[in-house]
């Protein structure tokens, strides 16, 4: 192990593996690939691209955290900890002011309270259910024949919200293709998939309640039209950081990285 | 499956453990120590191997934690289930399937065994000798997803009717109460009404719902439904119950409550959990004294552990594999588990739940007529109660537990309990300022990735 402070978060998700590497409490690399069929490899091969990215080797890092649901076949790990810790310390490192974090990944969304240090105070998780989630998206983005990163923009173009069922994807998918079979404009129907979202969400929130700052994390977070839906449905405006919003699990581990390394004796040069 | 994940019972234990108690059983009949151990270690391995499989997520996996003979002796009645079943029923003696959280007390009064869905589906699974947890898991999915199809909706306890309805099990009634906790008894009734086994007999106790406890008409209505019932079960077996028998039968069930009561207040004044979260919660299920199938094999377990574990508080043992600073964790919900191994892992415990605990903290009245004494305990169940006073009731045990937190779990399925669910963690978040999580999961078993990830959220928040 060399002198140097880096620290490193992977966050194996259902469709994103992403890492992140902390030197001196800066994000010095990060990568994102698509998980494919072995978590360890997906891990592995998003902590190399990271590595590389920062110029950095593996027997640099200090400490490593995993994070999101690969992170039970996390060999390469000194500790997990799960997604909606490594959120909300992601997102507190990003933007400090955060206390409600709106997290929508690959197979599941999540509302999330969080105190000034970032600690976790309340969350809510959809259940067993794709509505709501980066799939749900992929699944209407298959029917209008669209690349997903097409579908917000797309949405922003809306004339009216048409209404779209938020119970269930299959039926939500059934439903639009009825829509477009009467004639109905694309757009309009799929700022009414995004508002469906939004209205799922806005259940999560009526559990754990809403304070600003809002941050919104996840692969999603990247949909223009889903921020957009989410302010109008939530009645918030949500804070807009620079980052790539799907990192910010990884940040979130490596930031835990980081603190894990310090609290065991250890000491870094600046904290993350 | 790995051989190093499979579990066995080390030698040097032996000698020990044969000096502890015979398991003594209602037909009059015993197992002494050294056949526990014979079965343990020779025959249930090969017999049932998933069983003895260690795998991390394999959450019903053999307690290791080998100075508490008592979850050897469980773990001897849970896999001789089969066994002792088709002996009772060679013997004359009928079995019953209940549902809906009420006390066995009347079915054993009666002559009967009282099983609900997960002791029924217990029975089943002994029938198949040789599956690895894999196969077994395959074959407990599978009755699940065939009750799917034959009712064509998503039942909670799918399985145990499946058993019945296929022949797997031969119960002689179906006899459930219409209990509020459980929805799922229509859905049972209504696998039953479209099921291929017309001759098992279908006898509803219909429980006075809606706040009835102090109302002497439903107190009455509910005895004589109980009178109903043990009449029924009396045709099967040609002998009439007697209130003395009821009687009987009340005092031998009080006497293992009042024992799950005792060990609950030891366990919980334990500055550390002086057991594993499993190994408390099989311990604590015993005092409903049905999980076995034998409430006197139960009783005589459990007047052994409660030594065991009042040993233990004195000397302030701390569970096998439970963490110092471990996240105490109240669960709230019918039909509901986590994983607790893996809990543990994540540096959680769950030290207690409310749903069959409600039925035993609740002591029958011992002078008097029994029906009618039965019927105003079942009626007072704190779990059947307002919300208000569920809740209440819920708060006095989390205070008495010093959970750290709560879970309210129910399964995609259960509209009662989904229904409750927020209304009771507001009152906890209200009165206590606990931290809660409500999570929906699929009727699986302990093994969904989806819900230990937000087990373990959970702990890590309140850590």
């Amino acid at each position: 192990m060399t002198n140097i402070n880096a620290f490193a978060g992977v966050d194996v998700g259902s469709l994103g593996t992403k890492a992140v590497i902390l030197v001196n409490g800066e994000i010095a690399g990060s990568s994102l690939i698509r998980t494919g069929i072995n978590s360890v490899e997906n891990g592995l091969e998003s902590l190399e691209k990271a590595l590389d990215s920062a110029n950095l080797k593996k027997e640099d890092l200090k400490y490593i955290v995993g994070t999101g649901y690969g992170r039970i076949s996390a060999p390469y790990a000194n500790k997990t900890i799960t997604e909606i810790t490594c959120h909300a310390k992601g997102a507190h490192y990003l933007h400090p002011a955060t206390r409600t974090i709106i997290d929508m990944g690959g197979q599941d969304c999540k509302a999330i309270r969080v105190d000034e240090e970032g600690n976790v105070v309340d969350f809510a998780m959809n259940d067993k259910c794709a509505a709501g989630t980066g799939r749900f998206l992929e699944v209407m983005a298959n029917v209008f024949k669209v690349d997903i990163s097409e579908l917000g923009p797309l949405a922003l173009k809306a004339t009216q919200v048409l209404p779209v069922s938020s119970t269930c994807t299959v039926f939500a998918e059934s439903e639009t293709v009825s829509l477009l079979a009467r004639g109905e404009k694309p757009e309009d129907i799929i700022i009414g998939v995004h508002h469906a979202i939004a209205n799922r969400i806005k259940g999560l929130f009526s559990r754990v309640g809403i304070q600003s700052d809002v941050f919104f994390s996840g692969g999603v977070a990247k949909n223009t039209g889903m921020r957009k839906a989410l302010e109008e449905v939530l009645e918030v405006r949500i804070a807009n950081p620079e980052n790539d919003p799907q990192l910010v699990g990884a940040i979130g581990a490596a930031v835990s990285a980081q603190r894990l390394y310090e609290k065991s004796g250890n000491v870094s040069q600046r904290s993350a | 499956m790995s051989d190093s994940n499979f579990f066995s019972y080390p030698e040097e234990i032996k000698e020990e453990f044969l000096q502890t108690e015979d398991i003594q059983f209602r037909d009059g009949s015993k197992a002494t120590p050294a056949e526990v151990w014979e079965f343990l270690t020779k025959e249930g391995p090969v017999r049932y191997p998933f069983a003895y499989d260690h795998s991390r997520y394999h959450g019903r996996r053999f307690s290791k934690d080998m100075t508490l003979p008592y979850t050897l002796k469980h773990n001897y009645l849970i896999l001789t289930m089969n066994d002792r079943m088709t002996k009772a029923k060679k013997n004359g003696v009928p079995v019953v399937f209940a549902q809906g959280g009420q006390s066995v007390d009347p079915y054993y009064a009666a002559g009967a065994i009282g099983l609900r869905p997960a002791s029924v589906n217990i029975w089943a699974r002994g029938q198949q000798e040789g599956l690895n947890l894999v196969q077994e898991q395959v074959r407990s999915s599978d009755q699940k997803e065939k009750a799917y199809r034959a009712t064509s909706f998503e039942i909670c306890q799918s399985a145990g009717y499946e058993n019945i309805q296929e022949g797997t099990v031969p119960v002689d009634i179906i006899a459930p109460y219409t209990c509020l906790r459980c929805s799922d008894i229509s859905y049972g009734l209504e696998a039953h009404r479209h099921g291929g086994r017309k001759d098992v007999k279908l006898l509803v106790v219909d429980y006075p719902l809606g706040d009835q406890k102090n109302k002497e008409w439903a107190i009455e209505y509910f005895a004589e439904n109980i009178r109903r019932l043990t009449d029924e079960i009396s045709k099967l077996t040609g002998k009439k119950m007697t209130a003395g028998d009821l009687s009987k039968e009340i005092k031998l069930h009080n006497e293992g409550r009042r024992l799950a009561l005792e060990i609950a207040d030891l366990w919980w004044s334990a500055t550390v959990p002086p057991t594993s979260g499993e190994d408390r919660r099989y311990l604590l299920q015993m005092g409903g004294m049905e999980i076995h199938g034998d409430p006197v094999a139960t009783l005589s377990v459990l007047r052994e552990a409660r030594k065991t574990i009042e040993n233990r508080v004195k000397n302030g043992q701390k569970g096998l594999g439970v963490s110092e600073k471990a996240a105490r964790l109240f669960l709230c919900g019918s039909c509901v588990q986590v994983n607790n191994h893996r809990t543990e892992e994540a540096g959680g415990i769950v030290v207690g739940t409310d749903n069959h605990w409600s039925d035993i903290t609740t002591i029958v009245e011992e002078d008097g007529d029994p029906f009618y004494n039965l019927a105003k305990a079942i009626l007072s169940y704190p779990y059947e109660q307002t919300i208000q006073e569920r809740a209440q009731w819920t708060i006095d045990q989390i205070n008495k537990s010093r959970a750290d937190g709560a879970l309210f779990m129910y399964n995609w399925g259960c509209n009662t309990q989904s229904a409750v669910a927020r209304a009771i963690c507001d009152q906890l978040k209200k009165k206590l300022n606990l931290p809660t999580l409500i999570i929906e999961h699929e009727m699986r078993g302990t093994q969904s990735e989806q819900l230990q990830n937000r087990v373990n959220a959970f702990v890590e928040m309140i850590q």
